[in-house]
């Protein structure tokens, strides 16, 4: 009994991190727009994520970490492709998105449907 | 007389027992639920089993605890989707060891191109390389 409190806790500890982190990041997106060191706002967006890149933590319906361009300047590939790479070479990041469940990294432009897929676990 | 009565309750109580046990196993929903129960149990042990199959399958939760409590600085984040290719870009060309042949510096030179290649898309560690490359390289950027 007690053990299945521990784990109910966890969930809702897990689910109130990755909405933190979410938060923050669209906080320090919209700092950056607001300070003119970015010229374009992000925004990030928990989706469904890929099935082909699912991995043992990842979560059901809530895989997929989308950065998506609100407004600005619209976003060549190069740069979509550059957004990843970052976000990619950021191992605590990394490290930190694949235990909170999230499995595929997806960059998008304001416009359109075309953006980047990547998955976590490679 | 008593005995008679007894016996005759003695008996439908079997009866009732034996008809309420054959309608349980006779009854639809009877078997209806034990169907259920078993594809439950099927899916279950599917879903384990494909669980196991995923990538990360050997990791448990208690080791992944560490990086769930990691706290991610996105300033430096968004500086390095925003300025690190430029920033890079100067640091590569001005502490490329090539400049610093025959010279005193070449081998700071060399370290120093080594770690700027490492943190190509890490603002913060660029920014950290500047600064020893102006105090070691002695360049003005």
């Amino acid at each position: 009994m007690w053990y299945k409190l521990i784990v109910i806790a966890d969930w809702f500890g897990e689910m109130a991190e990755r909405y933190k982190l979410v938060r923050d990041f669209n906080k320090a997106a919209k700092n950056a727009f607001i300070a003119g060191k970015a010229p374009t706002l992000l925004e990030t967006k928990i989706t469904r994520g890929e099935s082909a890149y699912r991995h043992t933590f990842s979560k059901f319906m809530g895989g997929g970490f989308r950065i998506k361009a609100l407004s600005g300047r619209p976003m060549e590939k190069s740069e979509l492709i550059e957004v990843g790479r970052v976000v990619l070479d950021n191992e605590e990041l990394v490290r930190k998105l694949i235990s909170l469940g999230w499995d595929t990294l997806e960059v998008h432009d304001s416009q359109g449907f075309h953006g980047c897929k990547w998955a976590f676990k490679d | 007389m008593k005995n008679i009565l007894l016996q005759i309750a003695s008996d439908t109580t079997a009866i009732i027992a034996v008809k309420s046990s054959s309608t349980i196993f006779t009854s639809f929903w009877f078997w209806a639920s034990l169907i259920e129960f078993i594809v439950i149990i099927s899916l279950l042990i599917r879903l384990r089993k494909r669980n196991s199959n995923l990538a990360f399958a050997e990791l448990t939760k208690d080791k992944m605890k560490n990086a769930k409590e990691t706290e991610i600085n996105m300033d430096n984040l968004m500086n390095s989707i925003n300025g690190s290719k430029d920033l890079y870009k100067e640091l590569s060309r001005l502490c490329h060891p090539d400049k610093f042949v025959n010279k005193p510096e070449q081998k700071n030179a060399e370290a120093i191109f080594q770690e700027i290649s490492l943190n190509k898309r890490n603002h913060q560690k660029l920014t950290l390389l500047k600064e020893r490359a102006i105090k070691e390289l002695n360049i003005n950027f």
